[in-house]
Formats: structure tokens, sequence, C-alpha cells
């Protein structure tokens, strides 16, 4: 480009036209570059804009800051398209940093930042009794009508229970999750039903209790969103129920995020299962206006010591914990979730220095068209204002581009979310979100833009003009790419960091036996329901058959019930007294995880015999009562002594002593990274009420997956009305309880990646840059003699500088930041050595690569050429 | 309240008056060099346009594009009533102020 016609380009756009041809006319034929053309025009430029500005009634289309914004922006996008393989690089830079930016705050904002949708949602607590530890211990009925009774602190309180009833009559039979609830339930919430009403005090009272409130979901798919459902009877384990409300649309039940109906709880405090240590209750309550979690929990702590005084014996330990309901719904997820979106943070940072060491670089090329800004009056500010303004429209534009990234990466996100993710149908890009994308934007093209343009604002006129005199004044500028691009390898290695400690620990938690063969085995559960099964015996008989037609289908090696299963997500913990060492309080007995299994469970999932004998056909209804325990239980319960022909008893003083008469090795039942608990195995047939709900654990030959229909269909074939739920094999069984880490790991995982990429581009971006303005000094050393090594030497030095100060940099932010990261980490410090070296040599093997172009090109260039060219 | 002249601006008025449909910037400087002894760069004939303009005592228009121009059009500068009447009030300072005073600028 001739620079005549980039220097008219200084030229009021509506003045352009006829200035550069009065120019020709005055010089005509000369060589446009010659100082004497050049100088009219720039007096010509100068005069024309002062002159505008210094005539008042010029009309100025409205508003000064706004016009002036309006020029800057059509300005900004005709450098964009004047530019356009830059432009497109930097955008897709930006749209990769904001949209995951903007795809982790859509899943992160409903939970995290977002109050609870209830009125109010500060007042709500979950209050709970407390374990030994201090831990949560949910709550037992007769506590929790006593605290009814005596606190003041509580606008309403209420407790819930788990409900699976099924649903009988029209259509297959269903079962649905609901809660059963004691009348204020909904108070607490703040909520109260669309249609119909809430429930009642008087059905609070056994008896009174066959009521039931239906979610909107049910109330539409079940009963065609009928208003005058209100009323009817509708049948429930074969029992009547009437419908008395419907829940509002909007309305979350955040408590049990897949409950679908609701009833009265139906306790009293005569009943067993109503007792002081069956703690078997969630229960919750609204603070009255004004008062804090910590003054309730003061007055509980109060009444729990009262409580503690009249039954000493009920209680583990005095106090009782009131904790805000946010924080209760959110505690499973919270650190996968802060560490995403710190993950996150860091690749929009890592983004903005790649852009701003991109525009720095741009600068360089633009150091003449700002020197001449410069000499016509264009002041500091007013060059940085219109510089930022190029920065905020390139960056918007980068924002829309990553809105689309975003909306197809929540997707992914939600597909991946741990279990547990609570509000999951709240996870989208809504206006909320995009409002936040456009702040982001903004505030991400005002970061990376400042440092350009602070930089660029005021170059020097004369050096800039000067042809060849492109060489010198960039120190500083050259500097601060340096610093960027060392940030960037920098905040790469901490991602990468975070990332490799995570897979090592996704590694650690599968490599850990989880003390049964997970491989080849499918589990469903099966739950008997209805009047049939009102007693014992055709339970019983029930299971029994099934699991003979279950080991008749071909491909199944074997196959036991058990009432719950490994890593399912479920436990059932009873405390356990040994004979001989009996407690004076039984709540300190120890507890342990019980199993009501058929004969054949332990063999199905392979569990070791360590010693004694396994259950057999002879451990009937009527023989002596025996059980298995695991290695723990045995440690713990028996320290030194031989725990086979000892005798425990569990769930109370009233039930029979059975006898130990085998070892077992341990099973992990809680999660993978869970210390081992004290478990114990007991006939099904032997307890005093048959478990209505069994899983089945069947040991397959080939893919159990392939196996499901067919066992299906043989349980069918004994009772085809029971539902059959959570059909998974093992292997999946066991996967998902490393969801969340699997979560942490796989955003690191991505934007680590995304980082390194971002990183070895910046690498490349400045070393390129360098060896392209050092094409002189590179031409005259290889003229003097330099040998191709050491041109290789010379740029890769470069390289390898920058990189070595970022990693020095990250390796320290690593150190101080992986703690962060601790509660996601197993079987792994956070400051692993292996690890954070492995780390270091990924990175510096990609920096090396992201060094040799430019090092390669720089042996290529021709002395010859080099000299000639300026 | 009209405002007043300066002195650049009643020069480029009065080389306008004379150049007829020829008033464009690269003429008005030619003549204020060769007939007013002014040597001034386009530049701040551009700018002394641009305020007359703002004044309204000029109107202009764009002209046809010539060769010897690059192909590119002349901005055409034209004296308005009331650029007229500027001019004229302004002369009639001058005049009526000189008047009288020998060419030795003594007072007779």
């Amino acid at each position: 480009m001739s620079r005549g016609r980039w220097l008219g380009r200084l030229l009021p756009p509506a003045e352009r036209e006829f200035v550069l041809g009065d120019l020709e006319e005055l010089h005509p034929g000369e060589r446009r570059a010659r100082p004497g053309y050049v100088l009219d025009l720039l007096r010509a430029a100068l005069a024309l804009r002062s002159a505008r500005r210094a005539a008042p009634p010029l009309p100025t289309r409205g508003d000064p800051f706004v016009h002036t914004f309006l020029h800057d922006l059509r300005y900004g996008l005709r450098q964009i398209a004047r530019s356009p393989s830059f432009a497109l690089l930097s955008m897709l830079t930006l749209a990769l940093g904001i949209g995951a930016t903007t795809a982790i705050f859509s899943v992160v904002n409903p939970i995290l930042f977002r109050a609870l949708p209830y009125p109010d949602p500060d007042r709500i607590v979950r209050v709970a009794e407390r374990d030994r530890e201090g831990q949560d211990a949910g709550t037992g009925y007769a506590t929790f009508v006593d605290v009814q009774k005596m606190a003041t602190s509580f606008e309403a309180i209420a407790v819930s229970s788990q409900w699976q009833p099924t649903l009988q009559g029209s259509g297959d039979p269903e079962r649905l999750d609901g809660q059963r609830v004691t009348q204020g339930f909904f108070s607490v919430l703040g909520v109260r039903p669309s249609l119909g009403r809430d429930f009642t005090a008087e059905e609070n009272v056994r008896g009174r209790h066959r009521v039931t409130i239906l979610s909107h979901g049910l109330w539409q798919r079940r009963f065609g969103a009928d208003p005058s459902v209100l009323g009817r009877q509708v049948t429930f384990d074969g029992f009547a129920y009437t419908v008395v409300g419907v829940m509002p649309k909007s309305f979350e039940s955040l408590l049990s995020p897949t409950a679908q109906l609701w009833a009265p709880l139906g306790y009293e405090v005569s009943l067993p299962w109503a007792c002081r240590t069956c703690h078997h209750l969630g229960e919750y309550a609204r603070l009255k206006p004004g008062i804090s979690p910590a003054a309730a929990k003061r007055e509980l702590d109060l009444i729990s010591a009262r409580l503690v005084a009249e039954y000493p014996t009920e209680y583990a330990a005095p106090g009782m914990l009131v904790v805000p309901l946010n924080t209760v719904v959110t505690r499973s997820v919270r650190p996968a979730l802060l560490a995403a979106l710190g993950a996150v943070g860091f690749v929009l940072l890592i983004a903005c220095a790649n852009v701003s060491s991109l525009l720095l670089g741009r600068a360089m090329q633009r150091e003449a068209e700002f020197a001449i800004r410069g000499a016509l009056g264009a002041g500091r500010r007013r060059v940085v204002r219109q510089l930022l303004t190029e920065s905020v429209v390139l960056s918007l534009l980068g924002g829309a581009m990553g809105v689309g990234l975003a909306w197809w990466g929540v997707k992914g996100l939600v597909a991946l979310a741990p279990a547990g993710l609570p509000r999951l149908n709240q996870i989208g890009i809504d206006g909320r979100v995009l409002g936040f994308t456009a702040a982001l934007s903004v505030a991400t093209g005002l970061l990376f833009g400042l440092v350009p343009a602070l930089a660029t604002a005021r170059p020097d006129l004369f050096t800039a003009l000067r042809p060849g005199g492109r060489h010198t004044g960039h120190r500083s500028r050259r500097l601060a790419r340096g610093i960027l691009v060392a940030g960037e390898v920098a905040l790469s290695l901490m991602l990468l960091i975070g990332a490799g400690l995570l897979f090592r620990s996704l590694d650690r938690l599968l490599a850990v036996n989880p003390g049964f063969e997970p491989r080849g085995l499918l589990t469903m559960e099966v739950q008997t329901t209805g009047s049939r099964y009102a007693d014992n015996p055709p339970v019983w008989s029930f299971f029994e058959r099934a699991l003979e037609a279950v080991k008749a289908v071909p491909g199944v090696e074997t196959a036991g019930w058990t009432s719950q299963l490994p890593l399912g997500g479920n436990f059932d913990r009873y405390g356990v007294q040994i004979e001989g060492k009996l407690l004076a309080n039984p709540e300190e007995a120890p507890s342990a995880d019980r199993y009501a299994v058929s004969p054949d469970y332990l063999q199905a999932m392979r569990i070791p015999l360590k010693r004694g004998r396994t259950l057999g056909s002879k451990d009937g209804a009527a023989a002596p009562p025996v059980v298995l325990i695991n290695e723990t239980f045995a440690r713990v319960g028996w320290a030194g002594e031989d725990p086979i022909g000892k005798r425990v008893q569990l769930g109370g003083a009233d039930r029979p002593w059975r006898t130990v008469v085998g070892i077992v090795g341990d099973v992990h039942h809680t999660g993978l990274d869970e210390q081992q608990a004290p478990q114990i195995y007991i006939p099904e047939i032997q307890w005093i009420v048959a478990d209505g709900a069994m899983v089945l654990a069947a040991r397959t030959r080939g893919d159990p997956a392939a196996l499901a229909p067919a066992v299906r269909a043989a349980i069918r074939s004994v009772d085809p009305s029971l539902p059959i739920l959570h059909t998974a094999t093992m292997d999946e069984v066991v996967s998902a309880t490393a969801q969340s880490r699997r979560f942490a790991f796989v955003m690191f995982q991505v934007f680590a990646v995304v980082a390194l990429l971002l990183a070895a581009a910046g690498i490349y971006g400045v070393l390129a840059g360098s060896v392209t303005e050092r094409t002189r000094e590179i031409g005259i050393r290889s003229a003097l003699g330099a040998s191709r090594g050491g041109l290789l030497t010379l740029v890769v030095r470069q390289g390898l500088l920058l990189t070595g100060a970022g990693l020095a940099a990250g390796t320290v932010g690593a150190l101080a930041l992986s703690r962060f990261l601790d509660r996601m980490l197993f079987g792994v410090g956070a400051r692993d050595p292996a690890t954070f070296a492995a780390v270091v040599l990924v990175l510096l093997a990609v920096a090396l690569a992201a060094c040799w172009v430019p090092a390669w090109r720089a042996t290529r260039v021709s002395p010859l050429e080099a000299l000639r060219a300026e | 309240m009209p405002s007043n002249l300066g002195e650049l601006e009643q020069l480029v008025l009065l080389v306008l008056l004379r150049l007829g449909e020829e008033g464009y910037g690269v003429p008005v400087r030619a003549m204020l060099a060769q007939r007013a002894r002014r040597r001034v760069s386009l530049g701040t004939i551009y700018k002394t346009l641009v305020r007359l303009e703002a004044k309204g005592l000029v109107s202009t228009w764009m002209g046809e594009p010539t060769p010897e121009r690059g192909g590119r059009r002349k901005k055409h500068y034209r004296v308005t009533p009331p650029g007229r009447r500027a001019l004229t009030r302004s002369l009639n300072a001058l005049r009526s102020l000189g008047r009288g005073l020998d060419p030795a600028w003594q007072v007779p």
C-alpha cells in the first residue's frame, strides 16, 4: 500500500476525496512519499480536525460521548475487517475463554449463586441431632415432637421421610418417589398447593393420614391435569389415599428432587419406629424473622441438654445442628463446582493474555498510525479510548461466538453432572447468563485491551515514521508480551497440575478393590408391594421363586438377593451389641452396615470368605440365627479374640442373639474413598420383618447388560405386577460413585488442553514476531558466519526463557493453590512431586515444539534478502 | 449579531468572489499567493473555509472529477448573501477608518 493512500486515512472521511484531489493538483507527478506532500497532507488533516472542533455550530449528532463511541465503533469494525485473520484468531481465542466461562457459569449460577426458589430462603434451615463425631445424624420422631413443643425460634418446623409408594389402578403399576411429611412442611418452605389445600393438623394423626398432594408433573402425567382430581381416591401400595392438593408448576422440591407426591407422616410416639434412636427423619424449620441460625442452635442445645439428662441412654451426644438449607443443598457438589469455576477463570485469563499479546504484536505494526494520530492532536486518552473500543468490539464478537460454544457445552456438562447436582432443570442459557456473558465480554475486552492500549498510545513520532527505524523502542512492549506469555505458561501449568492430580486420584480411586468383583454383574431392584405382600411368607416365597427363575436364565451363573447394594447410594446401619461387652448406653455401640441376603449373594458378588463358613440353605427361618461379619468388624469388635462362635444383637435389646459363623472380606459400601465400616450379613429369612425391596445381583457369563431383558422377564414370570427399578451393571454402579470426581477431572482436562494450546500459540506468536522483527539482525549474524545451530539456539533460548519464567511462577502458584483441590483428591497429595514433574516436562515439550517453527524460520533467513529488505 | 470577519476570512471571501465558479482549495491558495502575497498552506485555507461554512457565509457543492486530480472531485465554495453582507460591512469599516489618512498614515 502506498504511503500516500495510507496517510490519506488520516483525513476525515468527508473531506478526504477533495483534499487528496487538491494535493494531487498541487504536487503533480511527485512521488507521494515526498516530505512536501506529506507535510501538506498532515497540515490539512490537522487543520480540518481542529477547525471542526473549534467550530461550535458544526452539527454533531446527539451526545458527543455517544458520537465518539459510534465513531470508534465504526473504526474498530473497519480495523477488524481489514485484518480478518488476526480478528478471527483473537475472536476464536476469546470465544473459547468466554464460552467456557459462560457454560460453567450457567451450571454454577442456579446452584451456588442464585437464592433457593422459596420465599425468604435464608430463614430455612435443616435441624439435626449429632452423632458422636458431631456429624448430622438425622432426627428421631420423639425428639422432633419435644423440640416442636419447646423451641421458640421457629415459625414452622416439620420432619420428612422418603416414601416410595407404588401407584396401582389404571395402567401399569408405577413406583413413585415421594415424601412423608408432618403438617407445616410446606409452610417451612413457604409454598402452598396451587390447587386444593395443604395438609391439616388432624391429618398428622395416624389413621387419618391417607391423603396426598401431587406434584404438578405427576398431576399432568397420570391425571391429565384434571382439576376434578381433588377428592378422588388413588391406590398406593394397596391403600386408598384421597387427593387433597396439587403443587404449583413452579415448585421445585429441593429436599427430595425426585419427589412427585407427598402424604402425612402419620407417626405417633408409641410406634416402635418413632423412637428417639430411630434417626431416619429429616427435620427442617423456618426461622422466625430476625433469629439467626446460631441463635436457634443455642436454644436447641439447651433443649438437647434437657433431653439427654432425661433419657441418658437414648442419645449419642448432646447438642444439635442448625444448618442453612442452601448449605445442605449444595454441600456435596460445591467443591467440584468451585474447582470448575476456578479452572475456567484460568482459561479466560489465558485467553485474555493471548489476545493481549496478539494486540501488542499488532500495535507494533500500527505504530505509525498512532504516531500520526498523536501528531494531529489526538490526546493519549483519546487514543486509549479508541483502542479500548476496538478491543471491546473484538471481545463482544468473541463473546457472541462463545455463547454458541456454551450452548453446546452446557448440554455436555449436564450429561456429565455429578449425581446429586441440585436444580439440574434450572441449568441452561437464559437472560441472566447472557447478561453475565455480555458483562464478561466487556470486562474481558477492557482487561486484554488495556496493556496494549497504554503501550501504544504514545509512540515516538520520529521513530515510528522513520523507515528502518522500526526495530528500536519496542523494548518495553516486547517485555510486556514476554510477561503475558510467561503468565500464560504459568496458568496452564497450574491447570495441568490440577488435571494431573485429579487424573491420578480418579485412577487410584477406580483401582481400589471394592471387595467384590464388579465385572460381569447385573443388578436391579425389585419391590414387593400391595396387600398380597402384607405378611412375611409371601414376600420370602416371591424372592425365592424369582431367584430360581433368574438362575434358570441361560447365561446367569448364579444370583442372590441383598437388602442393600454396595455403592448403590443407600445404607442401612444398625447399632450392634456384642455379648459380654454390653454398653450401658446402646447408642454408643458400634454401628454396622446390615445386609439381609439370600445364601448365594456372597458367591454371586465374589465376596471372599476369610474364615468359618458361609451362609447356606440350612440357615432357615426356624434354624438358629446366624450372621457373617466382615474383617473390620472382627477387628473393631473382638480385638485379639476369635469372633467365630460369639454372639451379637442388632436393633435393640429385645432382638434375638445371633451367632457369628464366618468372617468375610470388607466391601466398600458408601464409596470407594470411604473408610471401611463394620458390616454384618444376615439370612433374609431370619429377620423378623421381610425386607420388601431387594436388589438382585446376578453373576453372568458375557455382557451383563445384554441379559437384563431376560432376567427382568424371569422376575415378571413370577409376578408381573411388581416394579423393577435401577437396572444397571455393577460396573456402572461403581463408576457412578466417582462421578463428582470425574466431572471435576473432565473439566480440568478440557480446560488444561485448551490452556496448553493457547499458551503454545502465545509462545509461537511472540517468537514468530520477534524473528520477523529481527530479520535484519539475524541476516547480519548469518552473514558474519553464525551457524544454523547458533541461530536455532538464539531463538529457542528466548522461548525457553519465557517458558522457564512461566514454569517457575506456575509451580509456585500450583503449590499455593492445589490444596483447594484437596477434597477432590484421593490417594495422591496436593503437592505430589511426580505429577508436578510430569506436567513440567509436558509443558516444556510443548513449549519446545512451539519454539521450533520460528527458530527454523530464523535459520532460513537469507542474509542478502534480509539486508536488501529495507 | 453577525460575527466579525478575521483578516484571512476577508481575503478568502474576496478571492472566492473573484474566482467565481473556480472557487476551490488550490486556486484559492494560488491567488492568495499571487495577488495578496500571502503564502499559506492548504490546511490553513481549509480551516478558514470550514469556519466560514460553519458561519453560513459560504456554501459548497461537489464538482466533477478531473484526471489531473487523480479522478477525484473538487469541493467548490461560493459566497452566500450573508457572506456578501458581512464582507461589505467589513470593507466599509476599513474604508471609513482609512479615509482621510494620508499615505504616510498621518492625520492631515
